[in-house]
């Protein structure tokens, strides 16, 4: 009988130590996991807040295109995420590193007013490369970010002069300025045939598949080559906005400069141009502002006190 | 009878042992995040610190504010007049840069610290165009270029002045 107490006495001990003990180490484990966890998405939204801010330097460059390459640690895929919201939208990035042989959750999106990155969403890849080119429309309104991975090549069949210049001159791995040497896994960049993309140079729009993308400048046109639909439609709406703010502040300069016996001429068609750009119902109002933008340019040029 | 209270005691001891084993799991916790937290506040205030630097260097050749074609002089050249128009509609650029605080400062010929208003523009040293009285600066050289008029030769002129870009941010506390 007391055999039986003591065996009782010491298999409750046991039991009670084993429940608490479990308890203990699930928490443990729990909590290790949550902190790993943490960690990795901190680790990637602090990956993305610095890659927006490396932008800085290519977002308000001086001149005509660079390009940078951006060497990760390990394979990376970036979000590029688009909003038209507020005044400027907003431009968002999220990352995801392949870590213990799976993706990691994409981290906290980081998001800035000032940038335009045009990119496939994702873009996946262990290297990088940035290049930027200002957008003029009549005035500078922002510099342009294009964002592509080594695993994605591209050449340009029978580009422009211009083009094909540019391109060679950049210097990018990924980018060829002619097709004689690209291999099958190259997408073929087309300009009076049909391939990959097709460029109408002088109608001013790329065909990817059944989807058009219009544009206005050569910078445009790069942006529409190498990013998705819906990325290129919403920078370009954001890119809009912006325009809209920068020709109200011309405006407004107008007013002030006028003030000082240097009378100005663009106050109307800079009016139409905000009214219009008011009213847009979508992106492809480029095109329809576009003899504007052209005029407005023509006339500041030959203003006595040039607005931009 | 007596074994039996010896159990009770065991099992009271283990109970303390292992309320004091959690105890200690989580004081160790709670030492890692608060180290971690505060990692992650350095990191973030690194950031801000890489950010103004960076934005610092360029921001005078942002649309907003450079003299573009207007003016003779071109890299981290400010057009006064278009700032000055900016600064009125500031409230739209609030976040747009990412930082708490942009200021304008006239360093050459001569500073009187007035800040810019309608009345006294461009008779003023300081535009504050995000006002922050608080936090750290970055700071850059450039040149503040405005349309002035000459009453006796009744030419329009351009006037460049040497002054400076100050880009503030605030340390996470």
């Amino acid at each position: 009988m007391k055999n039986k107490k003591g065996q009782m006495n010491i298999s409750f001990g046991w039991l009670f130590a084993i429940i608490v003990g479990a308890v203990i180490i699930f928490l443990a484990i729990l909590g290790a996991t949550k902190v790993i966890k943490i960690g990795q998405q901190e680790g990637q939204a602090v990956g993305a807040k610095e890659l927006g801010i490396l932008l800085n330097p290519l977002e308000i460059g001086f001149g005509s295109a660079i390009s940078t390459p951006l060497p990760l640690r390990v394979e990376t895929r970036i979000f590029n995420k688009c909003s038209v919201s507020g005044n400027f939208g907003k431009q968002g990035i999220q990352t995801s590193e392949f870590s213990f042989n799976k993706w990691t959750i994409p981290g906290v999106e980081s998001s800035f007013e000032n940038k335009y990155i045009f990119s496939k969403s994702p873009v996946q890849g262990k290297k990088f490369y940035i290049f930027s080119k200002p957008f003029e429309f009549p005035f500078k309104v922002s510099d342009l970010i294009y964002l592509t991975s080594e695993n994605e090549k591209y050449c340009f069949d029978n580009a422009p002069e211009n083009i094909a210049e540019e391109i060679s001159q950049l210097n990018q791995a990924n980018l060829a300025a002619n097709c004689s040497n690209a291999d099958d896994k190259t997408i073929n960049v087309c300009f009076n045939k049909n391939c990959d993309i097709n460029v109408n140079y002088a109608s001013k729009y790329v065909q990817k598949g059944e989807d058009k993308f219009y544009f206005e400048e050569d910078s445009l046109m790069y942006a529409a080559i190498f990013s998705d639909k819906e990325i290129y439609e919403c920078q370009v709406e954001r890119l809009m906005k912006r325009t809209k703010q920068l020709a109200e502040l011309y405006e407004e300069k107008e007013l002030l400069v006028s003030q000082k016996n240097c009378a100005g001429e663009l106050a109307v068609d800079l009016d139409l141009l905000i009214s219009s750009l008011e009213n847009a119902k979508n992106y492809k109002v480029i095109n329809s502002v576009s003899d504007l933008v052209e005029d407005i340019q023509n006339k500041n040029k030959y203003m006595e006190c040039a607005l931009w | 009878m007596v074994k039996n209270k010896i159990a009770q005691m065991k099992i009271q001891q283990m109970a303390f042992m292992l309320i004091a084993v959690m105890i200690f799991f989580a004081l160790v916790g709670l030492l890692i995040l608060t180290i971690g937290f505060s990692g992650l506040k350095e990191k973030a205030t690194n950031l801000q610190e890489e950010n103004a630097m960076l934005l610092v260097s360029k921001l005078a050749n942002s649309p907003e504010f450079s003299c573009g074609q207007a003016f003779e002089s071109k890299e981290n050249c400010i057009d006064l007049d278009k700032t000055f128009v900016l600064k009125k509609n500031i409230d739209k650029y609030k976040n747009f840069w990412g930082v708490s605080g942009i200021e304008i400062i006239k360093i050459y010929p001569e500073n009187k610290n007035l800040v810019c208003t309608n009345a006294n523009y461009p008779d003023c040293d300081t535009l504050e165009l995000i006002p922050k009285a608080t936090g750290i600066s970055a700071e850059n050289f450039v040149s503040l270029c405005r349309k002035e008029y000459n009453s006796e030769t009744s030419i329009v002129y351009d006037k460049c002045e040497l002054g400076k870009i100050l880009v503030k941010y605030e340390k996470i506390q």
